[in-house]
């Protein structure tokens, strides 16, 4: 049992490896992304600040996300609730086309969006990569969310609508509450996802970059390497901060539903 | 009686799976009636047929003499208390009891405030009302339940299986309860549930239900006493059965070749199912048949057997005891009184039975 | 029965209902997923004529997606680099989600999900670009080893190779396989371990015969989770790769976005798919052998 603490401590370090590095590198005073460090500095995040090409593409990438998070949240809602309380005729199969993209490698998703989207003349630009995105963020939307179906007790339902109320007023009275939590990491899910996401983006952005193909084009420049360290120290703690709060949320919502808390966000 | 519900010849299909089979009842206006079977037997899905929940596949459904066709669930002039309670865990005690005042529009915030304040305090929770829901007892949200529903005045309260949550002491104790309450706003109550004891003790009549159709529907003292079939003898209470054979049916009079027992005569009315010439089987609860002790004269009739085992349960004895020439023992329950022994295996003992307990099943 | 009844009826069924809610995502995913699949599909049986497409039906792009001995070399190592992902991370992950399971307390436990999960969180690109820094001529691992006075001179098989993208992409997956494992173990009765115990297996054999044979539907499901974004994969053999550590889809990026070539992207496109499909099929079928010799 030590052995194996010992080895998942030693495990912790090496997931966490890359991410300490960010910071040291981002306040490092060299241009050269190498050991010894040569000094504090704090001139790539002024860099970074006077960057406008940065600025549009987080502006781009926060739009996309939004969008997309927004809309494979919905068709997620559909989806989940068709798929946990009825049964139809092809239910497996239209189930198995919409969760696909989970056992696809995103590039095939690109390129078949690419081929289509060209044939039939669209322009390439933020709407594309938001439906790609879509395409990728419904299947996590509704693995979220047939959880929190499945757990509402359905006689719940059945309560409201004997008690006079009609089917609209019984979902926005009672489903809606109560499936709430798993609406809202269905949508930080898919943000995160669409935000991070890099090859469907690459593939369908046309001249708007995101935020991932932004920093896809500044790798290639060694200058630039300090200022996109600083970049992703600055996203490492707003993701942390954002997923602190997420569980905090998520913990008070297990709490006031009375329910057990079952573990983590995923 | 006049009826609040009537249902004629209901039937209700899932795909191939013939759940209700040719429902025939009246259910009176008042009344506590029960819906009793083993799990699987239908008596949930006729519950929910009257609540709207499931629609008829032939048959029809009629609740203070409308019909009830094509009327949803939220339409219909029956409230319902759920299995699992279903108490909204988002919202307070009050909004649980209230909400299905929200559309009242006749009535204004205070009014409504009132008749919740009301339905706590027939439930016995006055002053829970500004509880979370979900730190209730079983207890207690069973009668959040039963207040959230009755407060909308239905004409019928249907009950899910709602003391089955509950611990032994508790579900007693919410038995006369329910009994008092039923008989205080005196609107029909339809209880459905699958214990035999919490059928008898609370309703006026019981339906008895096996695959989907109404074995019985009578008193609890006619089941009790008069049951219609085997099945019906079997599902409530504890029923001996001994083989036996009908030698003749004249008029009012039934005659009988008992295995054990010898011949007998039996009223026709001990032949709830009928009675036909050739084999049959006849049934006796054990309380009717009494063990001799030393010195005892019989009161009625009297037959030789052996003590087979003893179940003793402080203030009962229950006796297996075999008859002469019959394999089957016989179970029979004797009142503890203070001073008489309690027998042992193997002894040999005299059984009183009068024929005027017997019950005849085809 | 006339049929407008037999349609009101249909309507108001619970198989109607179904088919109206699911039509929005399956419309989507309908024109946005399998429209865009099939016609990859008939792409990859054309012609690229520079200009214009040949709309003639050929085998050709397969042949030279097959043939070639570039683009197989470029598909065994997609597939070779996924096979050690997937061992490497899974074995790695197993003892893991074993300690987080069995021996940390229960309150305990979605704060070391929430630690192993963090890192995660972080861009991609940045992570992985992370690698090429730690991994690097100048790199933490050799300037730390030089600094001891293990090596002499920088080690240079570490970056620009397979082992680079196997490293990489052990770490880029490790929570996907973490999470499945813990949860099928988390499943496993408690008493199940303790009646093995009762019955005289040692704790070894209890965990071989028990614990393991109950917690495979986790790695299975771990196994597919890596295996399969894995070997599609673009980033990573892009930046920590080098030239012999290209995989298909950097190939197929390639095709579609350098040289216009779309037949053979798609050729290769569906190539892959192929693979990911009869790799995940054979894994799944002999994990059900597996599994069944086991009970």
């Amino acid at each position: 049992m030590r052995g194996l603490r010992v080895y998942t401590i030693f495990y912790l370090i090496f997931l966490y490896a890359p991410i300490i590095l960010l910071p040291l590198f981002a306040f490092n005073a060299s241009t050269i992304i190498a050991f010894p460090l040569s000094g504090f500095t704090t001139e790539w995040f002024a860099e970074l600040w006077a960057a406008p090409a940065m600025h549009q593409a987080l502006r781009n990438s926060l739009i996309i996300a939004v969008s997309s998070a927004v809309l494979a949240t919905c068709l997620g809602i559909f989806a989940a609730r068709a798929a946990t309380r009825f049964t139809f005729p092809g239910k497996g199969p239209i189930m198995g086309l919409i969760m696909l993209p989970l056992v696809l490698p995103e590039i095939i998703v690109a390129v078949s969006l690419l081929v289509v989207l060209l044939g039939v003349g669209i322009n390439l630009g933020m709407w594309t990569v938001i439906l790609g995105h879509v395409l990728i963020c419904t299947p996590f939307s509704i693995a979220i969310l047939n959880s929190a179906f499945l757990s509402l007790d359905g006689s719940l339902e059945e309560a409201a609508y004997d008690l006079g109320e009609t089917r609209w007023s019984t979902f926005r009275l009672i489903t809606l509450p109560l499936i709430m939590p798993g609406i809202i990491s269905s949508l930080l899910i898919s943000f995160t996802i669409s935000l991070d996401e890099f090859i469907i983006a690459f593939f369908l952005t046309g001249t708007e970059p995101t935020l991932p193909v932004y920093i896809w084009s500044q790798l290639r420049f060694p200058t630039k390497i300090p200022s996109i360290m600083a970049l992703g120290t600055i996203l490492v703690a707003l993701s942390i901060v954002l997923l602190i709060i997420a569980e905090y949320y998520r913990r008070l919502g297990v709490r006031k539903t009375g329910g057990k808390d079952t573990g983590g966000f995923l | 009686m006049k009826p609040i519900i009537e249902l004629r010849g209901v039937n209700k299909y899932y795909g191939d799976y013939h759940a209700l089979r040719d429902i025939e009842a009246d259910i009176g206006e008042g009344e506590f009636f029960s819906l009793l079977g083993p799990s699987g037997c239908g008596k949930t899905t006729l519950l929910r047929t009257i609540a709207g929940f499931e629609d008829v596949s032939s048959g029809t459904v009629h609740i203070g003499g409308k019909l009830m066709e094509g009327v949803p669930a939220n339409k219909r002039p029956t409230n319902m208390v759920f299995q699992s309670y279903a108490i909204f865990p988002h919202l307070s005690v009050a909004q649980n009891v209230g909400f299905g005042l929200r559309r009242r529009s006749d009535l204004n915030a205070p009014a409504k405030q009132a008749l919740i304040e009301d339905a706590l305090d027939m439930v016995g929770l006055d002053g829970y009302g500004g509880r979370a829901a979900h730190a209730l007892s079983g207890g207690q949200r069973q009668r959040v339940a039963l207040a959230r529903a009755l407060i909308l005045k239905p004409k019928v309260l249907l009950l899910d299986e709602p003391l089955s949550a509950l611990d032994k002491k508790l579900r007693d104790q919410m038995q006369s309860e329910l009994r008092r309450l039923q008989r205080h706003v005196g609107i029909t109550f339809i209880l459905v549930t699958h214990d035999q004891e919490e059928a008898l003790i609370m309703s006026d009549r019981i339906a008895v239900m096996f695959e989907g159709r109404i074995a019985q529907l009578a008193t609890p003292q006619q089941l009790y006493r008069r049951p219609q079939s085997r099945q019906v003898a079997d599902f409530i209470g504890v029923m001996n059965f001994l083989p036996a054979r009908v030698t003749g049916v004249q008029g009012d009079a039934v005659a009988l070749e008992v295995a054990g027992l010898g011949a007998v005569q039996i009223a026709a009315e001990q032949a709830p199912g009928g009675a036909a010439t050739g084999q049959a089987s006849v049934g006796f609860r054990p309380e009717t048949l009494t063990i001799l002790f030393d010195g005892e004269a019989p009161k009625g009739r009297v037959a030789d057997g052996v003590i087979d085992e003893v179940t003793y349960y402080g203030d009962m004895t229950y006796y297996a005891v075999r008859l002469e020439g019959v394999e089957q023992p016989l179970t029979i329950s004797m009142r503890n009184v203070f001073g008489r022994k309690v027998l042992a295996q193997g002894e040999a003992t005299r059984v009183a039975w009068d024929p005027g307990a017997l019950v005849l099943f085809g | 029965m006339d049929a407008r009844t037999r349609w009101g009826r249909f309507s108001r069924s619970e198989a109607a209902t179904g088919l109206k809610l699911i039509s929005p995502t399956a419309l989507y995913a309908l024109i946005m997923l399998a429209v865009p699949l099939a016609a990859i599909v008939a792409y990859s049986f054309l012609t690229d004529g520079y200009l214009e497409i040949i709309w003639t039906p050929t085998l050709e792009n397969y042949a030279e997606a097959w043939g070639d001995p570039l683009y197989r070399q470029v598909m065994l190592r997609s597939l070779m680099v996924a096979g050690l992902v997937t061992l490497a991370t899974v074995l790695l992950a197993f003892p893991v989600a074993y300690y987080v399971s069995f021996y940390v307390r229960p309150g305990r436990k979605s704060l070391w999900l929430f630690l192993i999960t963090i890192p995660f969180w972080t861009s991609y690109l940045i992570r992985v670009f992370l690698w090429k820094v730690i991994l690097g001529f100048n790199g933490v691992v050799n300037s730390s080893l030089m600094g001891l006075g293990i090596i002499d001179e920088p080690l240079t098989f570490i970056l620009y190779n397979v082992n680079a993208v196997v490293i990489t992409l052990a770490h880029a997956y490790a929570p996907f396989a973490i999470l499945p494992i813990f949860v099928a173990l988390e499943k496993i009765d408690r008493s199940l371990l303790e009646a093995s115990r009762d019955l005289g297996e040692s704790t070894f054999m209890t965990f071989w015969r028990v614990t393991l044979p109950l917690a495979m539907p986790g790695v299975v499901a771990a196994v597919l989770i890596v295996f399969i974004p894995t070997i599609g994969d673009y980033v990573t053999p892009q930046l920590v790769g080098g030239p012999e550590g290209r995989m298909i889809a950097n190939a197929i990026q390639l095709q579609y976005l350098r040289l216009d070539n779309y037949p053979l992207g798609s050729a290769l496109a569906v190539s892959a798919m192929l693979i990911v499909t009869a790799v995940s099929l054979i894994f799944v079928f002999l994990n059900r052998r597996f599994l069944r010799v086991k009970q």
